[in-house]
């Protein structure tokens, strides 16, 4: 036994001098780049795990920009000198504990001067707590609730509409439509609990008449017990909160159920043109709040109109962008930005330039409140008429008109 | 062979305790040889990992009884942690907030408790079905957490101060997986450690010699509870949030049960260098083979299960039933002879 004993403390002995000696290693690399002028920029973001098609949608926009700012740009521009970009980033499974180590080895190892933020609001607590520690600036575009925002980070920025703005530009535009009552339904999760009280306030805000709050639990599969009881309360409007599949039940459990209320305004699902490929005819007059759309009419001196961006998007990864991927672009956008205002690589400076931000980028408007939120951008708000998503808000991205009331199930 | 063989001779007879020294001294100043807070995190993350399956392998390893949900004492630990730090003084006027180092063994004590109460009844199932009870202990309870949302903050969790000091929690693990250690160590070689085996090996056998096995069992249920618990708190203080989906992953447990497996269900030095190894590997697989590192991690799961179904340090030890492990121990033994002989 004493000989195993032996055995595991020279194993042990060995892997610790070898981590030892790794560690160095890694840490010397970024130093080659003192002739050529490179600026690090690093990310933890999920490849594989369960965020891995939303992580992955954040990987491509932050790599458009790598490579726009790198070979068309020519570099950021710092003072009178023009630095490369060099993106560093891991896969962090979507799991904690990895994200905390890869970010951790980001700052301290790889030693990059910003940081970009992670896929979901969970991990990006995490991270954005690693990175305060270390004064370090965070500029994230995937981490949307408010929960994110009440620590007293002064070193983490977000470029979307956080959560709890998600549902005014629609709540505005059926009020102004003549709706007098709201219910609400929501995910009992981060997310969409932000999302729900959100609409609480802006439906006071309105002058719209809350007559019910329900939630349901992650991964439901039944709302009809839900879209009953709202049934007999005969609201205008009909709020849900949730996810891609939620927005699928909402409606399915309406129809089933003969529940007409004169809007429906649901998160997440109806941006996403599968909502209408599985739905049909039945997806039409749903409002679904959007970050970003190709449509809008918001364009910078960088990457040109929304539906430039949207090209550039095509062309390189053949597929269309989703909002997570334009916000990812934007939020390194910002970054470029801090960092072109600021003249230097210097935290201070850079996290001054982005206090003072005030820009129009292809994404939306820009502007950092004391808190980090963008307060600038107002959450567009889309329709889906006869089977095209449309904006209907804010005024200066809108396409159409709202339609409102929405016909009944049985006169489609 | 032989050269090697003399080395390994030299180093068992003599170099034990330095070895140990050495470690002991490396570990200890490792802050100081690598100021990197990666490199601390990646160490206080193996230290956790070694903790817990220490502590599984007391309920699992030497008892017999496979817990599948385990990782409910972690989980109990976190949620503890978090609403002693974040909500209680909403809810409770008289009590003052509390910090890290009171709210920690309070968490422990929390799921030592619940480990009682689950204990009891399902302590009492055999096999499979103990087993099976604790997997739905453990899903049951993420859903408990998000449906008591005054206290969790339901499906949102709970933002802990965000406070974060790698030396320090480093140190604390360290520490902390140092005492686990030792106790397996210490409870391995005491009448409860052996009665402990007995129930593993026959439970009707062990009652019949008068053993109060129910007793046993849930005293060792706790015990592996209590660490688990404070795993968990320090967990969800060093993550700064915990909502059910983060804390509650089955991952968890099975990561225990492999670190178990790995190096040898029942021993003291199997779970640590079932976890080392574990750990080492994700890591280096991770780095190496970046699309494939969950593939190559499961045919080595099933690698080991196959061929090395007794763990490493079971396979090396001296009762080993594998062909292997005969082999390998009548190697170990055969140097030793022959060393002898020639000195």
């Amino acid at each position: 036994m004493n000989k195993i004993l032996t055995l595991i403390a020279i194993l042990a002995i060995l892997g610790g001098v070898l981590a030892a000696c790794a560690v160095p290693g890694g840490g010397e690399a970024p130093a080659g780049g003192e002739e050529e002028k490179v600026i690090l920029i690093g990310a933890a973001v999920s490849e594989t795990g369960k965020y891995a098609r939303e992580g992955g949608d954040t990987r491509k926009g932050y790599l458009l920009w790598e490579e726009w700012v790198n070979n068309e740009y020519g570099g950021i521009k710092v003072g009178d000198e023009r630095y490369k970009v060099k993106l560093i980033m891991y896969d962090d499974e979507g799991d904690p504990d990895t994200a905390a180590k890869l970010t951790e080895k980001l700052i301290t190892e790889d030693k990059v001067h910003f940081l970009l933020g992670p896929y979901s609001s969970g991990l990006t607590k995490s991270a954005s707590a690693i990175s305060e520690k270390y004064n370090m600036i965070m500029v994230e575009g995937n981490g949307a609730s408010e929960s994110l925002f009440v620590r007293g980070f002064k070193n983490l920025f977000a470029v979307l509409t956080p959560a709890g703005n998600y549902t005014e530009s629609g709540l505005k535009a059926v009020a102004d439509a003549g709706a007098k009552s709201v219910v609400i339904a929501y995910e009992d999760t981060a997310f969409p609990t932000s999302v729900a009280e959100g609409a609480q306030k802006w439906a006071k805000e309105y002058g719209l008449e809350v007559l019910a709050v329900e939630t349901y639990p992650k991964d439901v599969a039944d709302v009809s017990g839900i879209m009953s009881k709202f049934k007999d309360l005969n609201p205008d409007v009909f709020v849900g909160g949730g996810h891609f599949n939620d927005a699928l039940l909402f409606i399915r459990s309406a129809k089933e159920l003969n529940f007409t209320p004169k809007a429906m305004i649901i998160t997440v699902g109806p941006s996403n043109p599968k909502l209408v490929k599985e739905l049909g005819a039945d997806a039409d007059y749903v409002i679904g709040p959007t970050q970003w759309d190709r449509t809008m009419s918001y364009k910078d001196e960088y990457f040109g109109t929304a539906e430039e961006y949207a090209q550039r998007f095509e062309k390189k990864w053949g597929e269309e962008p989703t909002y997570q991927a334009a916000e990812s672009t934007a939020a390194a956008l910002a970054l470029q930005i801090a960092i072109e205002n600021a003249g230097s690589l210097d935290t201070d400076k850079v996290r001054e330039a982005l206090n003072a931000m005030d820009v129009v980028t292809f994404y939306g408007p820009i502007k950092f409140d004391e808190t980090g939120k963008n307060a600038g951008k107002p959450m567009g708000a889309i329709q889906i008429q006869d089977g095209d998503i449309v904006v209907i808000a804010p005024e200066s991205a809108k396409q159409a008109d709202l339609i409102y009331p929405m016909p009944p199930w049985d006169q489609r | 062979m032989g050269f090697l063989r003399r080395v390994w001779r030299l180093i068992s007879a003599n170099g034990g305790i330095y070895s140990w020294l050495t470690l002991i001294a490396i570990l200890a100043l490792y802050p100081l040889l690598t100021p990197s807070g990666a490199a601390l995190l990646t160490a206080t993350q193996l230290f956790m990992l070694i903790t817990v399956s220490s502590n599984w392998n007391l309920i699992g390893g030497m008892t017999g009884y496979v817990d599948f949900g385990h990782a409910v004492f972690f989980g109990i630990g976190a949620y503890l942690m978090g609403i002693l730090v974040t909500v209680v003084p909403d809810y409770i006027l008289f009590s003052p907030q509390l910090g890290f180092w009171q709210a920690l063994p309070l968490a422990g004590l929390g799921a030592m408790v619940f480990a009682l109460l689950i204990g009891v009844p399902t302590l009492r199932l055999k096999g499979p079905y103990f087993s099976i009870a604790m997997l739905g202990t453990f899903v049951a309870m993420r859903e408990i957490i998000r449906l008591l949302k005054p206290f969790t903050g339901g499906g949102e969790g709970l933002d802990l101060p965000p406070v974060l000091n790698r030396t320090r929690d480093y140190y604390f693990m360290l520490i902390f997986m140092g005492v686990v250690v030792a106790l397996m160590w210490w409870i391995r070689r005491s009448e409860f450690g052996h009665s402990l085996l007995a129930i593993r090996e026959d439970e009707v056998g062990a009652e019949m010699r008068g053993i109060d096995t129910t007793r046993h069992k849930i005293i060792a249920f706790m015990i592996a509870a209590f660490f688990t618990g404070v795993a968990g708190a320090f967990w969800a203080f060093q993550n700064t949030y915990i909502d059910p989906d983060v804390v509650f992953i089955e991952q968890r447990t099975v990561e225990m049960v492999m670190s178990s497996m790995l190096g040898g269900l029942g021993t003291v030095w199997g779970p640590p260098l079932g976890a080392f190894i574990l750990y080492m590997l994700q890591d280096l697989v991770w780095a190496n083979f970046y699309n494939l590192h969950l593939f190559i991690l499961g045919v080595l799961l099933i690698f080991i299960v196959l061929f090395v179904p007794e763990g490493i340090i079971g396979t090396l030890g001296d009762r080993s039933s594998t062909s292997l492990g005969r082999l390998l121990s009548r190697g170990f033994n055969r140097g030793e002879r022959t060393m002898e002989e020639r000195a």
